[in-house]
């Protein structure tokens, strides 16, 4: 089973949707939110090494969700983290270009939460089948 | 969506001009530009490493009038604000449209949660009555076992559904909000398109400015701030600042 203490980390330049996937993430079970405004932010969040999970968006300024996916996937101590993508970026070409820098997962907005819980359920399920969590 | 491939197109041309304006002179000049570039590459050419800054500004606004005339064209310029205001109602029609959706979602969501809080209310109310009449001894022993079977199908029927049914009206209504995240990327995309036209219309409307009037209406622009912050201690410019002096006088 997946750790109820999981930290996740929210990253969206809109506080709505930060406290929108906040919630939800509280009805998956998960307290444990920390949030970042963009990439950027969220990079340096990402330094202290304590979050296991990062949700974000695409579309950002400074740093969008797409760059700092790949800058995850280049650093070494942070290259494992589950990446989990929720954008209304919907083109077939977003999608290829998310998966092909290693997402783990795609939600396209607007959402539900049984969606949310579907992906996460399966990025965890895949992840335990790796070995990884 | 075409629109950002729109705003990618025109961040690039934006980039384009920001490096390129320093280094080269535009390119291909009309006869009415033309004066406006010799002097600024000369300048550029004997320029101190202080002035380089301004030069460079320059620079920019005379690269971004350029191929702001270039690109609109004084004949095409209506044609592209007519193009650009479709678009503009197509968007302002979408936020229309999931504004109102969220609205609706969210008063159908109390319309279904108030309901169930007033039905558990009335239950809440009635076994708190009889729970008061047992407890002062007004109650017989069957009556009791009545309430004892009431009581617990309240908390293991009833309530619990319906504060699971009030829940997921929260969550609905939680939910509903999303529009505020897509609302605003169209908003923010928006006010960059009308920052845009008016910089257009600013660029072309400056260079058609007869030279007799231009340093009048410029300075005019210019100093309109400083005008309003530091110049005017006694001098009135609005009728509002005329209604807030009479109002000090008591008048």
């Amino acid at each position: 089973m997946t750790d109820s203490n999981m930290h996740f980390l929210v990253v969206d330049d809109f506080s709505t949707m930060r406290r929108i996937l906040r919630n939800l993430l509280k009805e998956e079970g998960f307290a444990n939110v920390s949030e970042a405004e963009d990439g950027r932010l969220a990079l340096n969040r990402l330094q202290a090494g304590d979050i296991q999970f990062v949700v974000t968006d695409w579309n950002m300024p400074n740093m969008d969700g797409l760059e700092l996916l790949q800058q995850i996937r280049a650093t070494p101590k942070l290259r494992n983290l589950p990446v989990l993508i929720v954008t209304a970026e919907a083109r077939k070409e977003n999608i290829i270009a998310a998966a092909q820098a290693g997402a783990d997962g795609y939600i396209v907005k607007p959402f539900t939460g049984a969606t949310l819980h579907e992906k996460l359920s399966k990025i965890f399920s895949k992840r335990e089948q790796r070995g990884d969590v | 969506m075409s629109t950002n491939t729109d705003t990618a197109e025109l961040e690039a041309l934006f980039d384009s001009i920001a490096t390129g304006v320093a280094r080269q002179e535009p390119p291909s000049p009309s006869g009415r530009q033309a004066p406006c570039q010799e002097g600024q590459v000369a300048s550029i050419d004997g320029a101190d490493p202080g002035n380089h800054r301004v030069f460079d500004r320059v620079g920019r606004l005379v690269r971004q009038l350029h191929d702001a005339l270039k690109e609109l064209g004084y004949d095409k310029l209506l044609e592209g604000t007519l193009q650009s205001i479709p678009d503009a109602t197509d968007r302002l029609a979408y936020i229309s449209k999931l504004t109102e959706q969220a609205a609706c979602r969210v008063l159908n969501a109390t319309d279904i949660a108030v309901p169930l809080q007033a039905a558990l209310d009335a239950d809440v109310v009635a076994l708190g009555k009889d729970w008061e009449r047992l407890m002062s001894g007004q109650m017989d022993v069957e009556e009791f076992k009545r309430l004892a079977h009431r009581t617990q199908g309240f908390f293991t029927g009833s309530a619990p559904e319906r504060i699971g049914q009030t829940r997921a009206q929260l969550m609905e209504i939680m939910m509903a909000q999303d529009f505020q995240d897509l609302t605003g990327q169209v908003i923010r995309k928006l006010v960059m398109m009308a920052q845009d036209l008016e910089k257009g219309l600013l660029q072309v409307l400056l260079e058609i400015i007869p030279e007799s009037v231009r340093n009048e209406e410029v300075n005019g622009l210019l100093n309109g701030p400083v005008i309003q912050t530091k110049d005017c201690v006694d001098v009135v410019v609005s009728q509002m600042q005329v209604d807030d002096l009479l109002d000090s006088l008591g008048f």
